[in-house]
């Protein structure tokens, strides 16, 4: 390499800078006094301290009653539970009662409710059909919104469209027939929570649409880099997809495992009035069905306490995941 | 290490949407070539059907010798440096860069030393061995970027891709990474495919420089052809900051050679260009006269192509001074005067409302047809004369780049 | 207003209530223009899908025409041609296919089918038996089953009829290939290919199959007993069931003996009103809540968020049960008021028509803002603070940041999701099952033994006609009808809405 040989000579005709040069400077404009600006400072200044002090006085005020405002709501939001927390502790009288607190404290009605009822036979079927949905459903939710959030195939619109469509019906109106389905194969009334867990799982994919709304956020570069690098879509989803969905797997399990803890209206119509076959919800709501009610009353609360508890604090752990996947899922529509 | 070669390449989107017409290149090995264009031009589909990642609507893309149209991006033994870098979040630098050795399978699969060999090797040629245990999420810009680039080295593919892979950094950083791709470059010794919107990165990086519009090619060439023999308008005024200042004026003869009239005053096409015209045998006609601000210089009163004019705008680049001036006639032009050349009492009455005289030489006058062609463009057989370097121009352009770059 | 299109200098030149009258005109007007590129659509989509169908039947001719020996043996025996070509598994994965449909229209298939018509000819009966001389029962048809079996057949059919075209494409495939001089792919490629560039069919296969048997063949079973005189009498065991065509829709306009025209209009305009009072009350109130919480100076806000929270957590049927029972005639409300001599007798908050809709809107709220408060809470925050700041410079007000900025906001981010909570809250079973099952009753709304009550929304209707009183033909009625609304609403949202919203916005 000879670069630092090379030289080149430069006509000074040909360089472009520099040189003699003609001009004719502008007219200077006149200096105006900023007068005007000064006093406007000055003034907002003044003002502007005095202000701050009412609008500081207004502020806290405002501030006061929001707090007051805040801590009435929340005691009518907590209200209820107090209330079942407390009537679940009453001993003197199982029906409706005209006050909140008991004459008589005591844990009759937990262990009626254990001994007396079949509430560990609901709670057990329950805890279990909470299980094997939050499993399953997941995996199918997460298959789903990852194949139509990236994979572009024929019939993808269609498929969503459709999942729309029929999302739209009512969903136990196809009941009538599952449960005779069920019935014959011997996963109904006795048997419902088989039953009621396959129903749960089978059309879980329909709910894809939150988790899509999370993969659409993952750059699809990601996707583009690893495909460069050798990955194939399995690899993809599972090394790079899944390890950074988090919140959402997080989300769907919880949502997938408190679904049979609330739901009456299938666990009731499949175990078709038969208590062996309900659910949590379906048997403490079955607990204070009209007639019962004068009965039960307290029992249900203590029921109620007993489901509630667990699921509210595993709530209460993970609600972060719960409000990202809200948040996200209403952004999105 | 490989040739790419691009034949009729097409891409269609939907049923009519055309986003790459006829795409025709060869790109030699080891040649670093730059795509550049404004956005929607192309050019990034057409790294990303070289990629893979795009199908190919018709046309043959061969990656040394091979057609590589139905091939899956892995097969194509490419590597891709992507915009916003493309990290995987959750690996670490390390298993980031170590990620498509992993998956390698062929022609065998790589030993765990092997990996730890190849990743720390890039890794200190890049600078970034201290970072490796990090999460990308816990790096700077420049650092993200290195490991993006790392990620590619360690697969020593044939072909070295990358989508506008500065355009995310801020404007010191990007500058200091372009010095780092030119170094780098001399390392790993590969074919290079680079996507870029900004010139200025295409100029000093490019072997050859593709420039891209609306799907079309506009012009291959070296950065000195395209800067001083542009195809077109196009390319002229696309290439070169502050844009080249075009005046619609009329090419004329008399006996003594060709002359233009611009601004009210007439100007003699002297030098080479003149001399080109007149071996063309070019015909008097109305064209759109080009002249870059860099090469327009401040005269004398009494300079018979003196184009009087005033200044509106200043803009003090440091090194240079940028001149929005008026002509007396109503144009408006640029001029580019590089401050050193000034005394600080010149500088200082250079403002707004200044009158001064411009004026530009033959020689550095560019001439578009009603076709916005150049008149004098390079010809498919002969005419070789025309793309001899120049170098005071060559020069005078990599001066304008430093002065780019400190600002 | 004239119906003109104004520029936007006339425009600007308005009066505020003019504006208004113009918008709102603008709007009427160019609802004719809508309706007809709706319909244009629907025209060019109903051509699109016939112009396809079309093609496919001349690709499928010229395929057979102008195919290969193998191709053409691959009409009859699917996968003949792959095989024939080496590619053993997809090849095997037709021939199994075929086979297995063939074998079951032989073997069940075709029975079913054949009753479909008629749903059952054979009534069961009792007989004595002639040994004994014991009444025993005599099973005949099951009309439920022929309906569901019959069905199904038709979706195997139909799934068969694709499969044999995707078994002509392949053909198709092969012999361009073939044709072009390139390699087939193999085996390998085939496998390899489920995990990658197919990956989505393994990846869908299991779920959308069960969709497709747990939604889907439901729901068109749902339909088609709407057509039905399927009931607890009529149950297709004991009594056969029929085709009633479109006797049980008739019932639904009628004001006679048998209509429940009254009884469904209420219950629908209920239910829209229901819907609209639940959605918007809580949307508002509940983003006040946030905008309380969220403001500036509020302390311990985590506290306040989470003590709203906990209503989520908790089972709807436990806090909603407790809460119906609050209100009770004897229960703790009534009771402390009478204690207090506020109210000498009970009020019967669940027995009059119209405190019983007021107090199941104002109990939703209790249920709606907390959902409400975490959402806005979300949103609220991603307003570009810059947005105030800029709004307090020019001098306005909370009032007027809230109108200008912050409901615009919210409205143009949220507006999907109000529509999604409309229509769910159109099925908003739990709230009024819960707390009033429908009630107070309404004895002229009885329909075939379904009680129907001033709270009742159709899908508590529909819900008593199914569990309770089998009336299973009108309950799919009103199932269809329920999906109608939202369709119909869903529809007019996003024809209104400017599409301004596409997915790969997002990506």
């Amino acid at each position: 390499m000879t670069e630092d040989e090379r030289i080149f000579e430069f006509d000074a005709e040909e360089s472009i800078a520099g040189g003699e040069f003609d001009l004719e400077p502008a007219p200077l404009p006149p200096v105006e006094e900023p007068a005007l600006i000064r006093a406007q400072t000055a003034y907002g200044e003044d003002k502007g301290s005095r202000r701050n002090s009412s609008v500081r006085v207004r502020s806290r005020i405002v501030n006061t009653i929001i707090h007051i405002v805040l801590a009435v709501l929340c005691t009518v939001w907590i209200l209820p539970f107090v209330g079942i927390l407390l009537e679940s502790f009453r001993c003197e009288s199982p029906g409706l009662a005209g006050y909140l607190i008991p004459k008589q404290w005591g844990f009759d009605n937990y262990v009626r409710l254990f001994t007396e009822t079949q509430f560990p036979r609901w709670f057990l079927q329950t805890f279990l059909m909470g299980l094997v949905t939050a499993v399953v459903q997941t995996a199918f939710v997460l298959a789903v919104s990852y194949a139509l959030s990236r994979h572009r195939f024929r019939g993808r619109r269609l498929l969503m469209n459709l999942m729309l469509i029929f999302g739209m019906f009512p969903g136990f109106l196809t009941l009538i027939l599952l449960r005779t389905l069920m019935q014959d194969w011997g996963l109904a009334d006795a048997n419902a929570p088989f039953g009621l867990a396959i129903i749960y799982c089978a059309s879980s994919g329909m709910g894809y649409y939150i988790a899509k709304g999370f993969f659409d956020t993952i750059p699809r570069s990601l996707d583009e880099a690893a495909r460069v690098d050798g990955a194939s879509r399995m690899q993809i989803f599972f090394k790079l997809i899944l390890p950074l969905s988090k919140p959402i797997i997080i989300y769907t399990v919880l949502m997938a495992f408190m679904a049979p803890w609330g739901d009456f209206v299938m666990a009731r119509f499949m175990a078709n009035n038969n208590d062996a076959g309900y659910n949590v919800a379906a048997g403490l709501q079955w607990l204070i069905s009209e007639t019962k009610v004068d009965t039960n009353y307290t029992t249900f609360c203590a029921g109620g306490v007993v489901v509630a508890l667990p699921i509210t604090i595993l709530f209460m752990c993970l609600q972060k995941y719960y409000v990202a996947g809200v948040t996200g899922g209403a952004v999105k529509g | 290490m490989a040739t790419v070669t691009l034949t009729n390449v097409k891409k269609i989107y939907g049923k009519s949407t055309v986003a790459v017409h006829d795409f025709n290149l060869e790109i030699a090995d080891k040649e670093f070539i730059v795509f550049v264009g404004p956005s929607g031009c192309g050019k990034s589909t057409t790294l990303r059907m070289i990629a893979g990642l795009e199908e190919i609507s018709e046309g043959t893309i061969e990656i040394d010798g091979r057609v590589v149209n139905d091939l899956q991006p892995k097969d194509r033994d490419i590597a891709m440096v992507f915009q916003n870098y493309a990290l995987y979040p959750n690996l670490t630098v390390f298993e980031n860069m170590a990620f498509p050795l992993r998956l390698k399978k062929t022609p065998a699969r790589l030993s765990q030393d092997e990996i730890y060999r190849r990743v720390t090797e890039a890794a200190e040629t890049l600078g970034i061995t201290d970072y490796l245990l990090r999460r990308p999420r816990e790096l700077s810009g420049g650092q993200r970027q290195r490991v993006a680039i790392g990620r590619a080295m360690v697969r020593d593919s044939k072909v070295f891709l990358m989508d506008e892979p500065l355009s995310n950094l801020d404007a010191k950083l990007r500058n200091q990474m372009r010095a780092e791709i030119i170094l780098l470059r001399k390392k790993i010794n590969t074919t290079f495919i680079y996507v870029t919107h900004d010139q200025t990165e295409a100029m000093t990086l490019g072997d050859r420089i593709v420039v891209m519009k609306d799907g079309f090619i506009r012009q291959v060439g070296t950065p000195t052809e395209v800067f001083d023999m542009p195809e077109d308008l196009f390319v002229a005024e696309f290439i070169g900051a502050p844009k080249m200042n075009t005046f619609r004026t009329r090419l004329d003869c008399d006996e003594e050679g060709y002359f233009v009239t611009t601004c009210g005053v007439r100007m003699r096409v002297d030098g080479e260009k003149g001399e080109l015209l007149k071996a063309r045998e070019t015909q008097p006609q109305d064209i759109i006269l080009g002249v870059r601000p860099e090469h327009i210089t401040l005269t004398k009163r009494s300079d018979p192509s003196a184009i009087p004019c005033s200044i509106e705008v200043t803009e003090m680049m440091g090194s240079e001074l940028h001149l929005h001036v008026k002509a007396e006639t109503g144009e408006g032009l640029i001029v580019r005067i590089p401050t050193v050349s000034f005394t600080a009492a010149q500088l200082a009455m250079l403002t707004a409302g200044t009158k001064i005289f411009v004026t530009f030489r033959g020689k550095v006058m560019h001439f578009f047809d009603a076709e916005e062609v150049n008149l004098l463009r390079k010809l498919p057989a002969p005419a070789e004369e025309t793309d001899l370097p120049q170098p005071e121009e060559a020069n005078e352009q990599q001066e304008a780049e430093t002065a780019q770059a400190s600002d | 207003m004239d119906k003109e299109q104004l520029s936007a200098a006339e425009y600007l030149r308005l009066r505020r209530w003019e504006r208004l009258v113009y918008r709102i005109s603008k709007f009427f007007t160019s609802i004719p223009g809508r309706t007809k590129s709706f319909f244009l659509k629907l025209k060019n989509a109903l051509g699109s899908f016939f112009r396809a169908l079309w093609a496919n039947l001349v690709e499928i001719w010229t395929t057979f025409r102008e195919g290969s020996w193998q191709t053409r043996v691959s009409f009859l025996v699917m996968g003949f041609g792959s095989l024939a070509h080496g590619q053993i598994v997809r090849g095997l994965a037709f021939l199994l296919l075929e086979s297995a449909f063939i074998f079951y229209m032989i073997f069940c298939g075709a029975y079913w089918l054949g009753k479909f018509g008629t749903l059952g000819t054979v009534e069961t009966i009792q007989v004595r038996d002639p040994e004994t001389g014991i009444m025993v029962t005599q099973y005949g048809d099951n009309s439920f089953k022929i309906l569901l079996y019959g069905l199904i057949t038709l979706f195997f059919i139909v799934a068969f009829l694709y499969t044999w075209r995707l078994n002509v494409k392949q053909n198709h495939i092969i012999d361009g290939i073939l044709a072009s001089g390139k390699k087939l792919k193999s085996n390998k490629d085939d496998l390899h290919s489920l995990v990658d560039d197919s990956f989505h069919k393994s990846l869908l296969s299991l779920p959308v199959f069960g969709i497709v048997m747990f939604t889907v063949l439901p729901i068109i079973f749902m339909i088609l007993v709407a057509f039905t005189n399927y009931d607890a009498t009529n149950d297709g065991r004991f009594n056969l069931f029929r085709w009633v065509g479109l006797e049980n829709f008739g019932r639904l306009f009628s004001f006679g003996e048998s209509g429940i025209t009254v009884a469904f209009g209420e219950i629908l305009a209920w239910t829209l009103i229901w819907a609209f009072f639940a959605t918007f009350t809580n949307y508002f109130l509940g983003m006040f809540v946030a905008m309380m919480i969220n403001k500036k100076g509020i302390k311990i806000k985590k506290v306040w968020r989470t003590l709203l929270v906990l209503t989520i957590a908790v089972p709807q049927f436990i806090s909603l049960l407790y809460i119906s029972n609050l209100f009770a005639e004897n229960g703790i409300v009534n009771a402390t008021l009478m204690s207090w001599k506020w109210i000498k007798e009970p009020i019967k908050f669940w027995g009059d028509g119209m405190l019983a809709k007021v107090m199941v809107i104002v109990i939703n709220i209790w249920v709606g803002i907390p959902y409400l408060m975490l959402i806005t809470t979300g949103i609220l925050m991603n307003i570009p603070q810059d947005l105030y700041e800029s709004a307090r410079i020019d001098g306005a007000n909370v009032f007027q940041q809230y109108c200008k900025i912050t409901l615009p906001y919210m409205l143009f981010v949220t507006g999907p999701y109000l529509l999604n909570s409309f229509i769910s809250n159109i099925n908003n079973f739990n709230v009024i099952y819960l707390l009033t099952g429908g009630r107070p009753w309404e004895p002229a709304w009885m329909v075939n033994g379904t009680p129907a009550g001033k709270t009742s929304i159709l899908i508590t209707w529909l819900f008593g006609m199914t569990s309770d009183s089998g009336d299973y033909k009108t309950a799919s009625v009103i199932g269809i009808l329920i999906f109608a609304v939202c369709a119909i609403l869903s529809l007019i949202v996003f024809t209104v809405m400017p599409s301004n919203r596409r997915e790969d916005d997002y990506s």
